[in-house]
């Protein structure tokens, strides 16, 4: 069995990250190594469920739990790094939940038994953790500083929280922990754009959702709700806006074409993700960063402000 | 001046100015054109009154099989205050998604009226702000995956023909994470195109695009290759079997 060493933190991928959204995946180790930290991958992991399996009962918390033990057994890791937003709710939701219900957590407890896949029984003493709560905690904001080489100078950048990075906070302990972001005015983001010489451009739709989940059965809904992102973000004057969740993109990004066809040009706006723009300030190339991965073309945007 | 205003005033409808309008039937809403009561001249906005009803057809054991599920275990918490949907992003929407209301028909166990909801009731997106805001934790998010188990099994006539999509969509990422315990995005993408009908659009320029784009990055070839996790056989055995044997509401369906 290997173990981590001091340096080291368990990494979970999830689905969209190893495959999709490369640039995601490939950014944040860059950036977590070039800070101090090397992401180990954790094998063999299943999915977490991505929202679409709550009506399943305990299935729904064994699914994300098992790859918890699985960092255990395997890593020796207590807790588990995740820069999917999604994974990050399921995650944390099952380990608050096994955590205040007895009965829930025999219930995983049974499925885990009868699997006999992993030994032992779980007991939820570990914490999942959202990449950019996880680089801000360790590692803060003047470690951004002292790596960043290439200030992006002139760049104005829209920060984009999406859903289910900060709420509901009776899950992810916002508000309730004083190392955590707050839940309606998450900062952290902020912080780390403007330490990389970045300008923050406020435009009030932050914490809005955009109807990822809804992408696949209700384009209608999703749609509208991104084109008002976009065209907000716009109107307040930002080169890009700036993700840390690839099913947003999922909306955002990759179903931009459409939405631009159907509400026009208000609504076309480079979309990147945090770590790429903190690869690019690092020193690292734009190939590195695989800005050529999104659809929305940052490249040529990052071009015309002369990066 | 207040009557100058008065008079440019639109004429309204029936009982416009009632919060949640959709919910009272016509029958029930009772309008007084020139209405004096003690003297004062009332009419105009304050002229609609609601009239008093008996709601007689509820049951409480339908509560009971909601409270008993793992998303509505916290029924029992809500005093009905509103700030789900005061902080909904679906209400702005669509005026009749109405969290509220739904989880009040839940706990009267309202049959009639929940089922004028079935067209409605799947368009949640889950972002949690009802469950941030709730003053009660009660986590209305979840609350509307418990309304979708009840319409399965209580309309299932009405969900084959309005909540077809949805229920289509939930099936293909179910398959997908118990059968294989990982997504397949391009599978997820195509085969749910073809459930609801547009495989038409798969072979458009967008679509075209997007794929010549992942095959020359070489990220076709990732989607291809995640495989199922190591072991994943026992996880699925235990996940069918404790669907199996469960008896709640969430695994009658199963």
């Amino acid at each position: 069995m290997e173990k981590l060493k001091e340096n080291q933190a368990a990494y979970y991928p999830g689905c969209a990250l190893l495959t999709i959204d490369r640039a995601y995946n490939n950014s944040s180790k860059l950036v977590s190594k070039k800070m101090g930290i090397e992401l180990v991958e954790l094998q063999g992991y299943n999915c977490c469920g991505i929202g679409e399996m709550k009506s399943k009962g305990a299935v729904s918390m064994y699914l994300p739990l098992r790859n918890m033990m699985l960092a255990k057994s395997q890593l020796g890791s207590k807790d588990l790094v995740m820069a999917c937003s999604v994974c990050y709710h399921e995650f944390s939701r099952s380990i608050t939940r096994v955590r205040e219900n007895k009965n829930e957590l025999v219930e995983v407890n049974a499925i885990f038994k009868e699997a006999g896949e992993i030994e032992g029984e779980f007991t939820p003493d570990g914490e999942a953790r959202h990449i950019l709560e996880f680089l801000y905690n360790e590692k803060g904001v003047d470690e951004v500083k002292k790596n960043t080489v290439k200030p992006l100078k002139g760049l104005k950048a829209a920060p984009y929280y999406g859903c289910l990075y900060s709420r509901p906070s009776m899950y992810t302990f916002t508000d309730k922990k004083p190392n955590l972001d707050n839940s309606e005015r998450p900062r952290f983001m902020h912080d780390f754009l403007e330490a990389m010489g970045a300008e923050v451009v406020f435009y009030g739709n932050e914490v809005q959702c955009c109807g990822g989940r809804n992408v696949v059965q209700d384009e209608e809904t999703s749609f509208a709700l991104c084109s008002q992102t976009l065209s907000k973000a716009k109107k307040a004057g930002a080169d890009f806006l700036v993700l840390i969740c690839p099913k947003c993109a999922g909306a955002l990004d990759v179903n931009q074409p459409k939405i631009a066809a159907k509400f026009g040009k208000d609504s076309e706006l480079p979309v990147v993700y945090l770590t790429q723009l903190m690869a690019l300030a690092f020193g690292f190339s734009k190939k590195e960063a695989e800005f050529g991965d999104m659809i929305s073309d940052p490249l040529k945007a990052l071009q015309e402000k002369g990066f | 001046m207040a009557l100058e205003k008065q008079e440019k005033r639109p004429v309204a409808e029936k009982g416009e100015h009632i919060i949640a309008r959709h919910l009272i039937e016509d029958d029930y809403i009772k309008e007084e054109k020139n209405l004096v009561i003690d003297g004062v001249d009332v009419s105009g906005r304050w002229n609609t009154f609601i009239r008093t009803r008996v709601d007689s057809e509820f049951d409480r054991s339908f509560f009971r099989e909601v409270k008993e599920t793992v998303a509505g275990s916290r029924i029992n918490r809500c005093w009905q205050c509103g700030m789900c949907t005061a902080s909904c992003t679906v209400t702005p929407l669509y005026r009749r998604f109405n969290p509220r209301a739904f989880i009040y028909m839940m706990q009267l166990g309202n049959l009639k009226e929940l089922k004028k909801y079935v067209d409605v009731a799947w368009r949640c997106v889950g972002c949690y702000k009802c469950s941030q805001r709730c003053p009660k934790q009660v986590n209305p998010a979840e609350m509307m995956e418990a309304l979708a188990l009840l319409i399965k099994k209580y309309f299932p006539e009405e969900m084959e023909s309005k909540l077809k999509v949805d229920e289509d969509v939930k099936k293909i990422y179910e398959d997908m994470i118990l059968g294989h315990g990982r997504l397949d995005l391009a599978k997820l993408h195509t085969s749910s195109m073809q459930k609801m009908g547009r495989t038409k659009e798969l072979i458009g320029k967008m679509e075209r695009d997007a794929i010549f784009k992942m095959i020359k990055d070489g990220r076709a070839f990732s989607i291809l290759k995640l495989g199922r996790p190591h072991n994943w056989g026992k996880s699925k055995r235990a996940i069918e079997n404790y669907l199996k044997n469960a008896n709640t509401l969430e695994r009658s369906e199963a």
